[in-house]
């Protein structure tokens, strides 16, 4: 029995205690800037570690460099129906849980080509209506709705719009028919 | 105490009163100024100065917290106006968010509305096409509504007056129903598109065009705009921020501000339009009845002629609320008609698909209109089992694609560098022509009032056979160029979006020859107070397929000259 089965447990036995932590966060604040959501510290530093796997510093910046999982949890947090946030946290609440199960480590013990690998595996995980299938479909949707928003918060940072790949208000005249062979652009290596 | 009363009420008078600051009032304002009379500009909304109240003009996208998308919750409260394509992070301060407005759908209509001095102009898609015989006879041709009571030849050199001072490009394409004009030079096709302009000759003879859209950008002659203050549209293709450069034609840009510099514009904005006033001596109106928006509190203004704005069905509004012992049921609304005959856009459908060929070309810059294909359905003669026709959008673009599905450096390098050009993607929207129709209305709610007082305004209208026929039709005729084109995975939708949502609705105040059948005659004037002109989309008899901003402007401006001409003789 994990720690949240027990808890629910305890919850039971104790005569319907009616607020259930739904993951370990009973000893942590809750980030009041994403007022929707109810995230902890190490939570938002586990999306930091995510978001850094999925984009990672090198010549340039990654992902963590550019706080980009604060970009993902204001997302989340503004943009998202109800429905989507619950299961982007109930994703995130179990992702911990789901990767002791697959590596019997947590998350920050790994390797980068293990990271990889995880959320790459996570990210195809099909669901059904068992429990396990739910917690599944959550997990999928939770490191998807991550990775699509980590790609789009990285690429329209600032960082990346000024000093890599830079934004050009004024994008000059129009040329209809541009031949491909004859545009030199520079390679960015990442 | 009463010399007093006289001098505030000296104050308060006016040669001209224009009810609405947007496109159409713009115009009427600009004129009237431009011939010396002292004009009071009545707007409902905040005021809105050219640059300096477009807050989000130059943000850099990562400056927008959310990239752009509405919060959910502002969505949730608006479902309306969040519909619109145009709602976005950095312009939805200049759309009214239903919350604030409520109106009531008897039928759904999605009713997109932007309050503040310059009103929708700030957010028009700039698209300025003439409108022809053939639309200005449809109605007597095809028997419905009634016959306009005005031609081309009435409006075209009105036409080319608003042209040259707004600033269109275009080029001169010599098609007959889609007269050409007084054009800067055209904005550029790119290959595929003229591809598609060859192709539909190929198949089609001369019946079916595809032509650089005309705009209302400035694109050449920037001597003569800068004596306007604004300069060389930039290709920013961020018009609904307001542009610093006034490189779009907008009021804010352009008419306000030339009518404030002549010394004959007051402009006032927070002065919701109550009531014109109807004086039963006199036998003519008198003035307009505002409510201070801000401090709720009902003031008078007065002049000799009245001119009606407010874009289309809040002039209905307008005047559906200016009752008498003379007028009842609204002003100059003896035959019953006041509020009938709204009609609209049909905007339902899109037609999408991929071209393989022209593989080694892309596209740089950018361009702020794109491909139009005038309508080609019915033109000279009735040839189809539905009435009218459509015409449509087109655009032809290349995208560059990145493969995203890795993960690490893998992924950063490849989003860093889109380099997979996929196929060429076309792309086409229906501007179907809708019929006028007695049962297409609006009117005031008996019970229902807004924050200020303000009867709400009860919105009936629907789509027809016609309509669908038409849809029908708009998808199998452009589902066979694209495959005569020889583009592929051709993919058609029918998104049966509600009425309003294409912001082209019309009528409610037509014009006509026969007061028995009409509100208004060919100069804009009601037919029982002829010193009340409405000059906005309220005036449309029928709608054609053509987006209708210049055709306002044209009305506008010929319209103010008559008035000032009648107050001449």
């Amino acid at each position: 029995m994990n720690r949240r089965h027990a808890l629910r447990h305890i919850a039971l036995i104790s005569g319907g205690l009616a607020l259930i932590p739904s993951c370990d966060f009973s000893q942590e604040d809750i980030l009041a800037a994403y007022d929707n959501l109810k995230i902890t510290p190490s939570q938002k530093a586990l999306l930091g570690a995510i978001s850094d796997t999925i984009i990672p510093a090198g010549e340039i910046k990654g992902a963590l460099d550019l706080e980009v999982h604060d970009f993902i949890l204001v997302m989340v947090n503004d943009c998202f129906t109800s429905e989507n946030q619950e299961k982007f946290s109930a994703g995130l609440n179990a992702f911990p849980d789901f990767v002791q199960e697959q590596s019997g480590k947590k998350f920050d013990a790994l390797s980068t080509k293990e990271r990889e690998q995880l959320i790459l595996d996570s990210a195809k995980l099909e669901g059904d209506e068992t429990e396990a299938g739910k917690r599944n479909s959550n997990i999928s949707y939770f490191v998807n709705s991550a990775k699509r928003f980590t790609i789009q918060g990285y690429m329209a940072s600032e960082y990346i719009q000024t000093e890599v790949v830079p934004y050009s208000l004024i994008p000059g005249e129009y040329n209809g028919a541009v031949l491909i062979s004859d545009l030199q652009k520079p390679r960015v290596n990442g | 105490m009463a010399n007093l009363n006289i001098r505030s009420k000296q104050e308060r008078t006016y040669q001209a009163i224009v009810i609405g600051s947007g496109i159409s009032g713009g115009w009427a304002a600009k004129e009237l100024c431009d011939l010396g009379v002292k004009t009071l500009m009545l707007e409902r909304g905040r005021n809105v100065e050219h640059i300096k109240d477009y807050p989000t003009t130059n943000m850099l996208p990562y400056e927008f917290p959310h990239r752009g998308q509405i919060p959910e919750k502002i969505k949730q409260e608006n479902p309306v106006v969040s519909r619109c394509y145009a709602f976005r992070e950095d312009a939805m301060h200049f759309f009214v968010k239903d919350t604030e407005h409520p109106y009531v759908q008897e039928k759904p209509f999605d009713w997109i509305r932007g309050y503040q001095v310059g009103g929708k102009s700030l957010l028009w898609a700039r698209q300025v096409q003439r409108w022809s015989d053939f639309d200005f006879e449809g109605p007597a041709r095809d028997g419905f509504a009634v016959d306009w009571p005005i031609r081309y030849k009435d409006i075209a050199p009105w036409y080319s007056h608003v042209e040259k001072f707004a600033g269109v490009s275009g080029n001169k394409d010599g098609i007959p129903h889609l007269p050409d004009g007084e054009f800067l030079p055209g904005y550029e096709l790119n290959v595929v598109e003229k591809y598609f302009a060859e192709q539909l000759k190929k198949h089609y003879g001369n019946d079916r065009h595809m032509i650089s859209a005309r705009c209302a950008h400035i694109h050449g002659n920037a001597e003569f705009y800068a004596q306007q203050g604004r300069a060389l549209c930039q290709n920013r293709n961020l018009c609904q921020r307001g542009c610093p450069f006034g490189g779009y034609f907008s009021s804010n840009s352009s008419t306000i501000p030339w009518a404030l510099k002549t010394g004959n514009l007051t402009l006032r904005p927070d002065s919701i339009v109550h009531s014109i006033i109807y004086d039963e001596e006199k036998g003519k109106a008198t003035g307009v009845r505002i409510i201070d928006r801000l401090t709720k509190e009902m003031e008078e203004f007065y002049a000799d002629v009245i001119f009606l704005n407010a874009a289309a069905l809040n002039s209905n509004l307008i005047l559906l609320n200016s009752t008498s012992s003379r007028f009842p049921n609204g002003l100059g609304n003896d035959n019953g008609l006041l509020g009938k005959y709204v009609a609209f856009h049909n905007y339902r459908a899109r037609v999408s698909a991929e071209y393989e060929g022209h593989s080694e070309y892309t596209t740089s810059g950018g361009r702020p209109t794109s491909g139009y294909f005038p309508r080609f359905r019915n033109v000279y003669k009735q040839e189809t089992d539905f009435l009218r026709g459509y015409a449509a959008g087109f655009s032809a673009s290349r995208w560059t694609g990145t493969d995203t599905s890795g993960i690490g450096m893998d992924l950063k390098n490849s989003i860093l560098n889109p380099d997979q050009y996929g196929p060429w993607r076309v792309g086409s929207h229906m501007m179907g022509e809708t019929i006028p129709k007695e049962s297409n209305y609006v009117a005031l709610d008996p019970n229902l009032k807004d924050e200020w007082g303000m009867p709400q305004l009860k919105i009936n209208v629907d789509y027809d056979d016609n309509d669908e026929k038409m849809v029908k039709d708009y998808i199998e005729q452009m589902t066979e160029m694209f495959t005569k084109a020889g583009f592929t995975n051709i993919r058609s939708n029918d998104s049966k979006q509600a009425p309003g949502l294409d912001i082209h609705e019309m009528g409610g105040v037509r014009m006509g020859k026969d007061p028995k059948t009409s509100l208004l005659n060919a100069n804009h004037q009601l037919h029982a107070v002829p010193n009340v002109y409405v000059t906005d989309g309220a005036s449309m008899t029928s709608t054609s397929t053509q987006n209708p901003s210049l055709t306002y402007m044209a009305f506008a401006a010929r319209a103010a000259h008559h008035a000032v001409a009648e107050s001449q003789k």
